[in-house]
């Protein structure tokens, strides 16, 4: 009667975007995963309630972060969660790596868009994008990015 | 794998490309790679990018877009950007990407009517953000 | 709800077992079942039948993936949420469940880990409320909004290959953002290289209002079309000067019908003959 569930790693379900839509996480271990990360999303904002262009920001915003993840630390993950506070609700992305960090996180949002080439690139740009951004960095130890954005 | 599925097209002295739908960061590089081979190689004066399935423009996507119209226009070729998808116009807009000297048009059709004319006097480069 | 995983002995609150179960068992707007290791249905109360339609007899020892909807079992959603929750201790989702009689209601799910003092997993706990009518309201709301919207920032085609779109009001953000993705649509779906943005009713242009009309006019360029801004009237010509923007590299008019005229003579420039080249 005790019957155990089946451990994750054997769940057919468990692959970081077939998740339940409200929560799950995406491993970025490579430069094939940027692509993966946009379609997971696209996948969960598809089960909320946002336009089609703020789909299309959300995504964009997750691709420029996913891509620093890889190009800067090689590795990290990607998780999301469906937000719901009162009648708004809305999607909450993380970025987490342990890679170099970045070293000034004021600089690093300042910087032109198109113009920077450094460590941080399409920071600025997923900001202008989302409706929150929150960045968490030490150098040498990684970085936390979040991203929120809500249903209009 | 990631060349395979770009295909160039030449019409005359025009090259059409046909960018797929979510392209990977390996198939954007490599899309300008064989842009550039085939102008070369057919000695055309211009070039049109169909983007009328792509559904994401992020900062690598329009750098290498960006990048490749230059390198087009030192090769002598004008670009034409085809029909982009209005929610990408919105995001680049908001983002202040910009597509260098290339010139868009609605749709590929549209686009190889704009070439029958002669190419605009080149922009003075602006900003679209101050 | 608690968050932890804890003991299913009677906590030292003072409640006997006899009224928890009588707590547990009369409550009405909360579907509080219990399902064993596996997902199956151990245990029912008055608002599980009131939400979900099934009667004890009927549903204790089925497995509890007959409440999901199709799409749902698919992407095997019941298994996850019970992995989830045997290893955070909870699991937490607002998603379409499926009452007996095949409706579908929207529902707050919390799943809990019911695990004995030595960490066994006993079974899971769900707590169900439904909130179809809220979801509902929601929905209703943001569709008359869309709606008002549409309503005052129409997007008409006037001719082959022109829109316009007469703007009345002031621009805020919000408001731009939407009136930008209608035009582009718009010119999209009419295959139109014109559109005209008429800022006639527009009451000031102040610098925040103009750059939202030059994104405008960039993101339609991006498109492959170019907008013709008319009805700028004297009182917003001197506004616009004073301020020091630039508006250069937009084609204006102060009226309707001279846009309209310059939006015919650039489509008649671009009717290029077929045979030459």
């Amino acid at each position: 009667m005790t019957k155990q569930i089946p451990p994750i790693a054997d769940s057919k379900a468990w692959r970081g975007y077939d998740h339940q839509p409200t929560r799950g996480e995406l491993q970025i271990t490579s430069e094939s995963d940027i692509v993966v990360a946009r379609q997971a999303i696209r996948q969960v904002c598809a089960t909320l309630n946002f336009g089609l262009t703020d789909v299309t920001r959300i995504v964009t915003a997750a691709s420029e972060l996913t891509r620093n993840i890889y190009q800067y630390a090689g590795c990290g993950v990607m998780r999301w969660r469906a937000l719901v506070e009162g009648a708004k609700t809305g999607l909450e992305v993380t970025f987490e790596d342990n890679g170099p960090g970045i070293p000034d996180v004021e600089q690093a949002l300042e910087r032109g868009f198109s113009t920077s080439r450094g460590m941080g690139l399409g920071l600025p740009g997923a900001k202008r994008l989302m409706d929150e951004m929150t960045v968490q960095s030490t150098a040498g130890k990684g970085t936390i990015v979040q991203i929120r954005k809500w249903v209009k | 794998m990631a060349a395979d599925n770009i295909s160039v097209l030449k019409l005359h002295d025009v090259l059409l490309v046909t960018v797929p739908p979510d392209p990977d960061d390996p198939t954007v590089t490599a899309l300008q790679e064989k842009i550039l081979q085939a102008m070369m190689r057919h000695d055309a004066r211009a070039l049109v990018l169909d983007i009328s399935t792509v559904q994401t423009l992020d900062s690598f996507f329009a750098r290498i877009v960006s990048e490749t119209v230059q390198m087009a226009a030192l090769m002598g070729g004008r670009t034409v950007v085809a029909g982009m998808k209005p929610n990408v116009a919105v995001i680049a807009t908001q983002l202040g990407l910009t597509l260098g000297q290339a010139e868009t048009a609605l749709d590929v059709d549209r686009a190889f009517d704009l070439l029958r004319m002669p190419a605009p006097a080149p922009l003075p480069a602006k900003r679209l953000e101050s | 709800m608690a968050t932890e995983t804890e003991s299913i002995q009677t906590p030292a609150s003072g409640l006997g077992e006899d009224s928890y179960r009588l707590l547990v068992e009369s409550v009405k707007d909360y579907s509080i079942i219990m399902l064993d290791p596996s997902g199956h249905v151990v245990s029912w109360n008055e608002g599980a039948r009131r939400i979900k339609g099934w009667r004890d007899e009927e549903i204790l020892g089925k497995h509890f993936s007959i409440f999901y909807p199709p799409e749902a079992l698919q992407r095997g959603f019941p298994e996850l949420e019970l992995t989830t929750a045997a290893r955070e201790g909870r699991f937490e989702d607002e998603n379409w469940r499926v009452r007996k009689n095949g409706t579908r209601f929207w529902a707050n799910v919390v799943v809990t880990a019911l695990r004995d003092k030595d960490g066994t997993l006993r079974g899971f706990g769900k707590v169900t409320r439904d909130l179809t009518e809220r979801k509902q309201a929601e929905e209703r709301i943001q569709q008359q909004s869309r709606e008002i919207l549409e309503l005052s920032t129409p997007v008409m085609q006037v001719w082959q290959g022109v829109v316009a779109a007469p703007l009345i009001g002031s621009l805020d953000s919000q408001r731009t953002q939407q009136f930008m993705e209608r035009l582009l649509s718009r010119i999209v779906e009419t295959n139109s290289p014109v559109a005209l943005v008429d800022i006639m009713g527009v009451p000031t242009v102040d610098s925040q209002t103009a750059q939202h009309l030059i994104d405008t006019v960039s993101a339609v360029r991006l498109l492959g079309a170019q907008v013709v801004l008319t009805g700028v009237r004297p009182a917003i010509a001197q506004t616009l000067v004073h301020l020091g923007i630039d508006l250069s590299d937009i084609i204006t008019r102060s009226s309707l019908s001279a846009g309209l005229q310059v939006a015919l003579e650039i489509l008649s420039l671009r009717v290029v003959p077929k045979d030459g080249q």
